[in-house]
């Protein structure tokens, strides 16, 4: 689905982002792409959707190559949530701003009407559909933008760290949408600065380090990676970093999450997976 | 910005003396050479002071901006011989002499002008500016304040400007390729994020110098606004040439 080859990219400026990065990313993987702040991982993002077009070597996304094609092209295929909804939301209503992208790929009447009706509900804004997206929260817009990019049904979602400024409950929602939409069939690409999101939802991680390619394999694989993680500044969620020890020494199995080191305890300590109802929850 | 030349130790009011001089210079020379050469001084005090590559951009915009106001002009004015016609044998997008002249005056004038304008911002801590007007010319500090903000502000717009327009390009939207009506009307996505934003930031900041105690009661200042002998002799060599310079090309 994605194939980067050897790329670069150097901004305008003279600073190199990206300094040769390789990687082929498959259709229907969840990927999380990982790295201190300067690391290039929003670079990287935006060269996918050809925002940014690569200095050196290229990118294919579904043989396309993105640095023919044009942006409105492959936003086709590769949908793009920012950071900060405000900077795109503007239409008086949530309809209106649902049609925004259809409308500009040249859907028009009923079709455009389901793909927003699909959208909207997809993120569960249905009954907010009249409203004013200035008037929601700010979760509520985050999933507004979602909704919009979900609108042109591209087979890539490109989320470049959705869940800021939220709180648990909200960002968890993202996710778990995210993850719907994963289980749908959509490719993930996700920036996050959440270690717990990522080990709780993404199946891959690659992680950036001054604009290479420092880690690139399964979560439970990249985050066993303490030394290579430190040196870019990353800790792996403390669930993990407890339960190394003990995982260590062969009485855990690996764990990424505190469900499934909860669960490994009460197996371990009892046994047996039922003895859970005994101890107090 | 510490003081890297002498331009940045200079007080904030001894630029802007400069500037109104290059202004008034820039008046009275009816000639193109003379506004070329007040141009290449002010590109040289920069040289001096250090700061002409950090002003480059700005001076290639405001060629820009001039060369744009030199073309509307320049097929509005009648007056004189014709030089060059647009469309030949019609009266379409001529040119005449006098109007080439007038115009080249009018872009070079306006270049001479606004180029002191980087140099003043480049050399000179917003903060400073603040001070040098509130203690020397008497400016309500909310005034000066306002001014300071809204030139502190313009980076950060076009930052946002940029982020705005991509998220609306990842929306399949295309700047590109439209008629002029259809173009200005584009503008909309653009132009409505930014502003819904900037007035959200202006409210942020009300709320955050208001609670931090913002117009409680008069004003003390870390740094006070001191003229140094170095400003007063550049004040007054900049008054005593532009005087001398005004009356050799009056007479």
């Amino acid at each position: 689905m994605i194939r980067a080859e050897n790329i670069h990219f150097t901004y305008p400026n003279g600073f190199q982002a990206l300094k040769g990065l390789s990687f082929h990313i498959k259709a229907g993987e969840f990927v999380a792409v990982i790295g201190q702040n300067g690391a290039g991982k929003t670079t990287l993002l935006k060269l996918l959707n050809g925002l940014l077009k690569p200095t050196a070597g290229r990118i294919l996304i579904g043989g396309l190559d993105t640095a023919r094609a044009r942006v409105a092209e492959l936003a086709r295929k590769v949908g793009f949530l920012f950071q900060n909804p405000d900077h795109q939301i503007f239409l008086p209503t949530v309809r209106e701003e649902l049609a925004f992208g259809p409308k500009n790929l040249g859907l028009k009447g009923a079709v455009l009407e389901d793909r927003v009706k699909d959208a909207a509900a997809a993120v569960g804004l249905t009954p907010y559909l009249d409203f004013n997206p200035r008037q929601l929260s700010k979760g509520q817009r985050q999933r507004v933008a979602l909704a919009s990019v979900l609108a042109m049904q591209p087979e890539v979602l490109v989320l470049d760290e959705p869940t800021t400024g939220q709180d648990y409950r909200e960002a968890l929602e993202i996710m778990r949408l995210v993850k719907k939409l994963h289980q749908q069939g959509h490719t993930v690409l996700l920036v996050s600065h959440d270690m717990e999101m990522v080990a709780r939802f993404a199946g891959r991680a690659l992680v950036l380090g001054e604009g290479q390619l420092l880690l690139d394999g399964p979560v439970a694989t990249v985050f066993a990676r303490e030394d290579v993680l430190a040196a870019t500044g990353l800790v792996p969620p403390q669930v993990i970093q407890l339960a190394r020890p003990y995982q260590e020494q062969g009485l855990l199995r690996p764990v990424l999450t505190v469900e499934e080191l909860y669960a490994e305890i009460i197996a371990a300590l009892r046994g047996e997976v039922d003895a859970r109802q005994v101890l107090p929850a | 910005m510490p003081g890297k030349s002498f331009l940045h130790k200079l007080n904030p009011l001894t630029k802007v003396v400069w500037s109104l001089a290059v202004i008034t210079l820039a008046f009275v020379y009816q000639q193109p050479l003379p506004i070329l050469s007040l141009w290449a001084s002010v590109l040289a005090v920069a040289l001096i002071g250090k700061v002409l590559r950090e002003i480059l951009p700005a001076i290639r915009g405001l060629i820009i901006f001039a060369a744009i106001f030199f073309l509307f002009q320049v097929f509005l004015i009648d007056e004189g011989q014709v030089v060059f016609t647009l469309v030949p044998g019609t009266g379409i997008g001529r040119i005449t002499d006098v109007g080439l002249k007038a115009c080249t005056m009018l872009a070079l004038r306006m270049l001479a002008m606004t180029s002191t304008i980087p140099v003043l911002l480049a050399t000179t801590p917003p903060k400073d500016m603040i001070v040098a007007f509130v203690e020397k010319l008497k400016v309500p500090y909310v005034y000066a304040l306002m001014l300071v903000t809204s030139l502190r502000f313009i980076p950060t717009l076009q930052e946002e400007l940029s982020l705005v327009i991509q998220a609306q390009r990842a929306r399949a939207y295309d700047l590109e390729g439209r008629n002029i009506i259809k173009r200005f009307l584009a503008l909309i996505p653009l132009a409505l994020p930014l502003l819904l934003m900037s007035v959200q930031r202006a409210r942020t900041m009300a709320i955050s110098m208001e609670t931090r105690a913002f117009g409680a009661g008069p004003r003390t200042s870390l740094h006070t606004s001191t003229f140094q002998l170095l400003d007063i002799g550049v004040i007054s060599s900049c008054l005593l040439l532009t005087a001398v310079l005004a009356v050799v090309s009056l007479h």
